[in-house]
């Protein structure tokens, strides 16, 4: 069903075979660009017969070439005289070509590379006319690979900005994120509010129930910041040991004071013992609040080391209290 | 062996028509206007080319390279800083997302970009000196500049070397296109420039 090769012609018995299966497709055109062999491989994912193809312009059999950058590639090569590649990037699918015929009504359209090859001045003149031929390699496998790399380099970028024993954000997240909101306080012109909680007694209560109920003791914590601070730009972290913080743009202090608060109440509602507290019967927290306000200038490092004083300023207070600093300066 | 102010000044002009046609074939493609200049042609050694290159903070480089053949043989180098590659396959593919990396498929990308200019600015010079040439594939090469242009040959051959500015919607990009010449190339070069000068006056 294949188109013969040039009759009488001097070339070796087995390069029709050879043509026939190369496992990519294989178009040669004369010099006013007709069709003039189409390999099996071409024809089989086109689902095309050899008769279909021979003796037309690529653009009468396939229509949507019309107009295309593949077309007036294939110009300019024959033009010029140059080889030409076309990348799947920039022209991902230009022949209608599908695995199997079965595949046709899907969207299954193979992922192509195209080198569109004139003969080259030494060989034109063994040749009755200038003849050039393109080369189609299937590269969907490449495609899906590099895309399935890039979606693991993603997910392993998000995995290591996650806490493993809280699933909450950790250090790292914080300090990638931290110098952007700082700068959009300025931009936006809206208070950064963050506050830092710290378990009261949590030495005393690892050393107690032991650090497997220390470290549930965390998570149960962490859960209750993540049900409290939930709007999509809020941002929980671990900090360190058994220090979280909550990022959160756009609030204002009397709001972040009430959602620390509230998380603190949350907290003893949870109602884990600690025996070792001196100033509860369960796990308690203290907070400190630390409020960016349009207009002043910091810096994430300044914003961070108040938080950090006024939550000691609440434990020097007597723990299980919310401490704030109205302004950062 | 060298060429004159007035032989490279007259190559300014010639490659520029080349660009031209580039640029038209790089916008369609782009979608969105691409305009390329020329604005000098030197002849340099590859340790100068290099140079010029590191002291632009070019360390690694992206570079297409072909090679043509005809009454002069060249390879023909076109490099870019890799974060420039990046952006300009970036602007090519008309993506958001910046990329970290060159992939395979943005590689291929590059090469296509590359292997429509190369082939436009030796059509052009081929057109304009009435020579004819030969061209292979493109192929891409990752690497620190020396590296890239020492691949064959000695760093202190000479090359001809062509600054090409780039510029898509706000973005410059900075290309060098370098060719390199054996001798006899180079004395072929000369003579061609000198035929088509004296055809001019």
């Amino acid at each position: 069903m294949n188109a013969p090769l040039t009759p009488g012609c001097d070339c070796p018995p087995w390069s029709a075979w050879v043509l026939d299966h190369l496992q990519l497709g294989l178009l040669v055109l004369d010099a006013e660009q007709r069709v003039v062999f189409a390999n099996r491989w071409f024809l089989q994912h086109t689902g095309l017969t050899a008769p279909a193809l021979l003796q037309r312009q690529l653009d009468e059999v396939f229509e949507q070439l019309k107009g295309s950058a593949f077309l007036y590639s294939l110009t300019q090569a024959v033009a010029s005289g140059f080889p030409t590649l076309l990348s799947q990037t920039l022209h991902p699918a230009p022949f209608p070509l599908y695995l199997s015929a079965a595949q046709r009504d899907q969207d299954k359209l193979l992922r192509q590379s195209i080198r569109i090859i004139p003969a080259g001045l030494s060989q034109v003149g063994s040749m009755d006319q200038r003849y050039t031929f393109i080369q189609i390699t299937d590269v969907t496998q490449s495609v899906m690979r590099e895309r399935l790399l890039k979606a693991q380099a993603s997910k392993l970028k998000a995995l290591a900005n996650v806490d493993v024993l809280t699933g909450l954000g950790n250090r790292r997240l914080l300090d990638d994120s931290l110098p952007q909101l700082v700068r959009l306080v300025g931009k936006q012109g809206a208070a950064l509010s963050l506050v830092m909680f710290d378990i009261d007694y949590f030495k005393q209560f690892n050393d107690t129930y032991g650090h497997l109920a220390g470290d549930d003791c965390l998570r149960q914590v962490a859960g209750v910041l993540r049900q409290v601070f939930r709007r999509p730009a809020d941002l929980v972290v671990r900090f360190g040991g058994e220090e979280l913080v909550a990022v959160l743009p756009e609030t204002e202090l009397d709001d972040a004071l009430a959602l620390a608060n509230q998380v603190l109440q949350q907290v003893r509602d949870l109602a884990i013992v600690n025996a070792g507290s001196r100033v509860a019967k369960v796990v308690t927290l203290s907070a400190g609040v630390a409020v960016l306000q349009p207009g002043t200038a910091s810096t994430p490092m300044n914003l961070l080391q108040q938080v950090d004083q006024v939550m000691y300023a609440a434990k020097s207070a007597g723990r299980n209290q919310v401490c704030w600093q109205p302004e950062a300066q | 062996m060298t060429l004159t102010e007035l032989e490279l000044d007259a190559l300014v002009e010639v490659f520029n028509v080349g660009v031209g046609q580039a640029a038209s074939a790089l916008s369609q493609l782009a979608g969105d206007t691409v305009r390329l200049n020329v604005p000098k042609v030197e002849m340099l050694t590859k340790q100068g080319v290099s140079s010029e290159l590191t002291a632009q903070g070019a360390g690694r480089i992206c570079a297409v390279k072909q090679e043509f053949s005809g009454v002069l043989n060249t390879e023909a180098v076109l490099m870019f800083p890799v974060q420039q590659s990046l952006q300009l396959v970036q602007m090519m593919v008309g993506d958001d997302v910046p990329l970290e990396q060159l992939g395979e498929m943005e590689q291929e990308a590059l090469a296509e970009i590359g292997n429509i200019l190369l082939n436009s600015v030796v059509s052009g010079v081929a057109d304009v000196l009435k020579l004819r040439f030969e061209g292979s594939l493109p192929c891409v090469a990752l690497g620190p500049v020396q590296d890239v242009l020492g691949a064959q040959g000695s760093l202190d051959d000479m090359v001809l070397s062509l600054q090409i500015d780039f510029a898509i919607d706000a973005l410059e990009i900075q290309g060098f296109l370098v060719f390199m010449l054996d001798v006899e190339s180079v004395a072929s070069l000369k003579s061609t420039v000198r035929a088509f000068l004296e055809s001019l006056s």
